[in-house]
């Protein structure tokens, strides 16, 4: 984050300090540790008590001390070449995934004009509010975004994205269009956590876009996104297509609504979202509410998940201190109500406890 | 004993009143921008890239820690450092933005305004001089 002038080298470049190519490296890393203190698992499944922090990613407490479901690091490199354009690719490494380290975005950036900028590559889907910067702790409250949100087993795309930036009166309207697919060859969350066998999960034709309404302290998102579905599973060596009745693809329409107040001491955050996936409802919302005092942010949560057969919801506490200008310290209670129908709970209930630093340079 | 007692009383008055100093918001002589807060705020926050005539705008920011740094996130943009670092480290990270570049003094902001009509940059009101005009004054 840190950033120097460059032009401080030379006197010569003080005529145009952003005329010369430079790669400035940034990062960020969120080191976390937590246990489930006591939970019902599921007996059905043969789960031990368990809560599934991050569902993607299948970042997993159990009830002995772990530092891997949330700790993460990543470094990014961008490189600013001249008149808008530029080429940024991250580097991710999570203690889900044995740190072993990723490139997760991947991609061209160029300035059209004052108003619009062009994005190609690999960048993470723009689904939810915190969707895109997931990863990123320091720059939201909570030790993690609801996980009963951020539930879908697909969180990056390969395609382009254009974004905007206007202004009306006191309002400023940002947002972007995005288009392209993801073939997640075998995804984590349906092969490791939701089955048995590897999945092939396929979302293309991916169509979405993004509108933010920004004025003083109020913050309004409104999120669209469609996508067809298509997966394949591997028995015995076997690679077969799932169907869905007699169709081989599901379309999925994904739409949210995220209004977010900092005023003053207080910072309420909402976010309500609908996946349908050909007539079926995934409903999810979120209420947030934080209070600071200096340095100190207590807040408390609440997120649910509802749909036909999967229910449950988290009910959260915590506390976030700033202590150090680039790094935060937080806490956090998570209590875990499954209320799936038999057969289709996710971890059962749980009541957890996890801390730790976020921090960015 | 006492003499440096006294030092170091006059030090810290006179930092406090330097930190109390209204701010210069200021631009190269050349340019003829008019801005209100709400123009000033959207420039540093990366909101917009212009100035209100639409000529393309670089906001300079000071080094974080800097006195006049802070009174700045304060008074123009309304946020605490903390507030303003975790701002950017979403846009940052997700490809939507690039924080101000920095200067590491009120020096290096005249001279780098002084030879750059697009780039807009503040100081404490006092330090500002003729190689650049002042196009609002933050209290």
């Amino acid at each position: 984050m840190k950033k120097s002038l460059l032009v401080t080298a030379s006197g010569l470049l003080l005529m145009q300090p952003l005329a010369h190519a430079n790669v400035d490296i940034s990062g960020y890393a969120s080191v976390i540790g937590g246990r489930v203190l006591s939970g019902s698992g599921v007996e059905a499944f043969d789960l031990p008590p368990t809560f599934l922090a991050n569902y993607p990613l299948v970042g997993v407490y159990e009830k002995e001390w772990t530092f891997k479901p949330d700790t993460r690091f990543g470094l990014q490199f961008r490189a600013n070449l001249m008149d808008g354009l530029s080429a940024t690719a991250q580097v991710v490494a999570r203690g889900a995934d044995d740190f072993d380290a990723r490139f997760e975005w991947a991609y061209l950036s160029y300035d059209l004009n004052d108003h619009w900028t062009l994005q190609a590559g690999k960048k993470r889907l723009p689904l939810y509010y915190y969707s895109d910067f997931f990863d990123v702790g320091y720059a939201y409250l909570w030790i993690r975004p609801p996980a009963d949100n951020y539930t879908w087993q697909i969180f990056n795309y390969t395609g382009v994205n254009a974004m905007f930036n206007y202004f009306v009166g006191d309002w400023d309207i940002s947002g972007n269009i995005y288009t392209g697919r993801e073939d997640d060859k075998e995804n984590k969350l349906l092969s490791q956590f939701f089955g048995s066998v590897p999945v092939r999960e396929i979302w293309k034709d991916i169509v979405g876009g993004v509108v933010n309404l920004n004025r003083d302290w109020l913050d309004i998102r409104l999120t669209y996104m469609t996508y067809i579905n298509e997966r394949y599973r591997t028995i015995d060596g076997i690679e077969e297509r799932v169907t869905w009745g007699d169709s081989l693809t599901r379309r999925g329409k994904f739409a949210g609504i995220s209004v977010n107040m900092d005023f003053g001491d207080w910072l309420l955050l909402s976010e309500l979202n609908r996946l349908d996936l050909d007539g079926s409802k995934f409903d999810t919302y979120m209420v947030s509410a934080g209070y600071r005092i200096n340095q100190f942010t207590p807040y408390i949560s609440f997120a649910d998940f509802d749909s036909e057969n999967e229910k449950h919801n988290t009910t959260s506490l915590g506390l976030r201190w700033d202590f150090h200008s680039n790094a935060a310290f937080k806490f956090q209670y998570d209590d875990v109500n499954d209320k799936g129908v038999p057969g289709w709970e996710v971890a059962g209930d749980s009541k957890s406890v996890s801390f730790g630093i976020d921090l960015v340079f | 004993m006492r003499i440096r007692t006294l030092i170091m009383a006059i030090a810290l008055l006179s930092a406090s009143a330097l930190h109390a100093e209204p701010l210069a918001i200021v631009v190269h002589p050349s340019n003829m921008a008019e801005l209100s807060g709400d123009d000033l705020s959207r420039l540093y926050l990366g909101r917009s890239r212009t100035f209100p005539n639409g000529d393309s705008a670089i906001p300079i920011n000071l080094a974080e820690g800097m006195p006049a740094r802070e009174r700045f996130d304060e008074r123009a943009l309304s946020r605490s450092s903390a507030q303003l670092k975790a701002y950017w480290s979403k846009l940052v990270f997700t490809g939507k933005g690039t924080p101000p570049q920095e200067a590491e003094s009120h020096e290096e902001v005249l001279k780098l305004v002084a030879t750059n009509p697009s780039i807009i940059g503040y100081l404490p009101a006092s330090q500002a001089d003729d190689r650049v005009r002042v196009v609002m004054q933050l209290d």
